[in-house]
């Protein structure tokens, strides 16, 4: 499983890189308005093709690319049902703090687990080469993050029951 | 003679402490409990056997009283007075109040040692249903030499279900090793156990799973009695705790995940940033920053860098008064942080 994670990375970084060429773009609709139009996608002429990275069939990457904005949705594997409700419930939790973030959605898009908008002001505040290298050391954690969660659950479980076996002994 | 009357617990009045105006260092505590099987123990009154264990709670503190109170099964005088006012005072306070599941697990010691024998003749062994908190009943079935435990568990969310299953899948393993061979064989399935057909739906409908023990004889023999009865009385409430803390320390680190997570942005290192950031009049925030573009130091320091060398450029043909033609109107312009001010005057 190992051997596939380091392609994925690398595929979704040179990706990213390719993609992540965004400016500013008036809305086309609305007088005086700037909105991400890969949110909206009123103009066919403003996006770019999806691109679908996948590394097996639980595990892909979504990366929806427009004139001034990008979006990058993540579906994160889940092996079994413990995992399962970790990951929605740390998900969840980040989402819902996206402010923090900055480039974070709230909600992720439908059929992934967290997905993240990058607008042409977040690149011109931020490096982009820092970006991306965020977006992957992100996937990276939360993978490691999720696995040490369901090790600590079953840990912790272990002890109890070892504790309340120890009462009849 | 004046009385007043307090319930022990809005949520359980089965329990009231009275006290007479006369008597000012005397309590008198009125406790009335469902039993713990209905089905087997039909009479309200309390078996002489619960009766010689409470005695020995506290035996100077506590008396019961000769006169219970209309309503109740019990009423016990307690002599305030002899409550020691020092360090034991907690532990004596302690014992009273476990008078309420004294009473319960000295009816499960009974249910256990005087079975029905006429069932156990007949090869019927029935299920017997105890109800040690009305919404969480389990299931004792005598099947000699052993007494299977069945403990039907429900959780009003999935993410509970899921990590007590995981607790239940520990413990079966934790039991199947060779240090725990004299704690009593865990088992866990999704499925009602064999020994529960014929159970009403509602009592036999989980999400869950059932939990079974089986206890041997060991397992009640002598003082370990009291232990095991402990245990499988307080097993569902053990496991609402275990479910809860893990929660709690889910969410815990969670916590600390983000604050990690966060701090990656803010990190300011990057590779063209090795000039000294220098300090801006105002508000330096350098703390909370973005990972910041050094696009604009680096126009910043290239506009310097011009400037300094049209400064430094030597003119052949000297002209009185250029300089200060130069100083005053061919001056370049500076760039200012947005976070700073400029100073007038």
């Amino acid at each position: 499983m190992a051997s596939t994670l380091r392609p994925y990375l690398t595929c979704i970084r040179n990706t990213l890189d390719a993609a992540m060429c965004l400016q500013n773009f008036p809305c086309q609709e609305v007088e005086r308005h700037n909105k991400p139009e890969i949110e909206l996608k009123s103009s066919p002429e403003l996006l770019l093709n999806p691109v679908l990275i996948c590394r097996n069939e639980s595990e892909k990457c979504l990366i929806e690319t427009s004139i001034n904005s990008l979006r990058i949705s993540l579906k994160v594997k889940q092996a079994d049902e413990l995992e399962n409700i970790l990951t929605k419930k740390f998900l969840r939790f980040l989402s819902m703090r996206a402010e923090a973030f900055q480039v974070l959605r709230r909600k992720p898009v439908q059929g992934y687990d967290i997905s993240f908008l990058i607008t042409n002001y977040h690149c011109e505040e931020m490096q982009k080469h820092k970006l991306i290298d965020f977006i992957v050391q992100f996937m990276e954690d939360i993978d490691k993050e999720i696995s040490e969660l369901k090790m600590s659950v079953n840990t912790r479980g272990r002890l109890v029951a070892t504790e309340f076996l120890k009462q009849f002994i | 003679m004046h009385r007043e009357s307090f319930p022990c617990s809005e949520s359980d009045p089965a329990q009231i402490i009275q006290c007479q105006a006369c008597e000012p260092q005397v309590a008198y505590l009125s406790i009335s409990t469902p039993p713990l099987c209905p089905g087997i123990l039909t009479s309200n009154k309390l078996s002489s056997y619960t009766i010689e264990l409470i005695k020995r709670l506290c035996p100077g503190v506590v008396e019961i009283a000769e006169a219970t109170r209309e309503g109740y099964q019990l009423t016990l005088r307690l002599n305030l007075t002899k409550i020691p006012r020092r360090n034991d005072y907690v532990k004596v306070i302690k014992e009273i109040s476990t008078v309420h599941s004294v009473i319960l697990s000295s009816q499960l010691k009974e249910i256990l040692w005087n079975f029905n024998s006429d069932d156990a003749i007949k090869g019927m062994h029935k299920p017997i249903k105890l109800a040690y908190n009305p919404r969480e009943p389990f299931f004792v079935i005598r099947q000699p030499p052993r007494i299977i435990a069945v403990f039907p568990i429900r959780f009003a969310e999935k993410s509970d279900v899921i990590i007590s299953t995981a607790f239940f899948q520990e413990l079966v393993d934790v039991g199947s090793l060779d240090k725990y061979t004299k704690a009593p064989p865990c088992s866990w399935s999704a499925i009602p156990p064999p020994e529960l057909r014929g159970e009403a739906f509602e009592d036999l409908s989980t999400n869950g799973g059932f939990v079974s023990f089986d206890i041997s004889a060991h397992h009640v023999d002598g003082k370990r009695l009291d232990k095991t009865v402990w245990n499988l009385l307080n097993f569902n409430a053990y496991v609402r705790f275990h479910v809860k803390t893990t929660k709690g320390f889910i969410q815990r680190r969670m916590r600390k995940r983000l604050e990690n997570l966060v701090e990656v942005l803010h990190h300011t290192e990057s590779e063209q940033d090795n000039e000294q950031i220098t300090r801006h009049h105002g508000c330096s925030c350098t703390k909370g920053l973005l990972v910041k573009s050094s696009k604009y130091n680096i126009l910043k320091q290239r506009w310097g860098n011009l400037g300094r060398k049209l400064k430094r450029i030597h003119f052949r043909v000297k002209i009185q008064g250029f300089g200060r033609f130069r100083q005053r109107w061919l001056r370049l312009p500076k760039f200012s942080s947005s976070r700073g001010y400029t100073k007038l005057g």
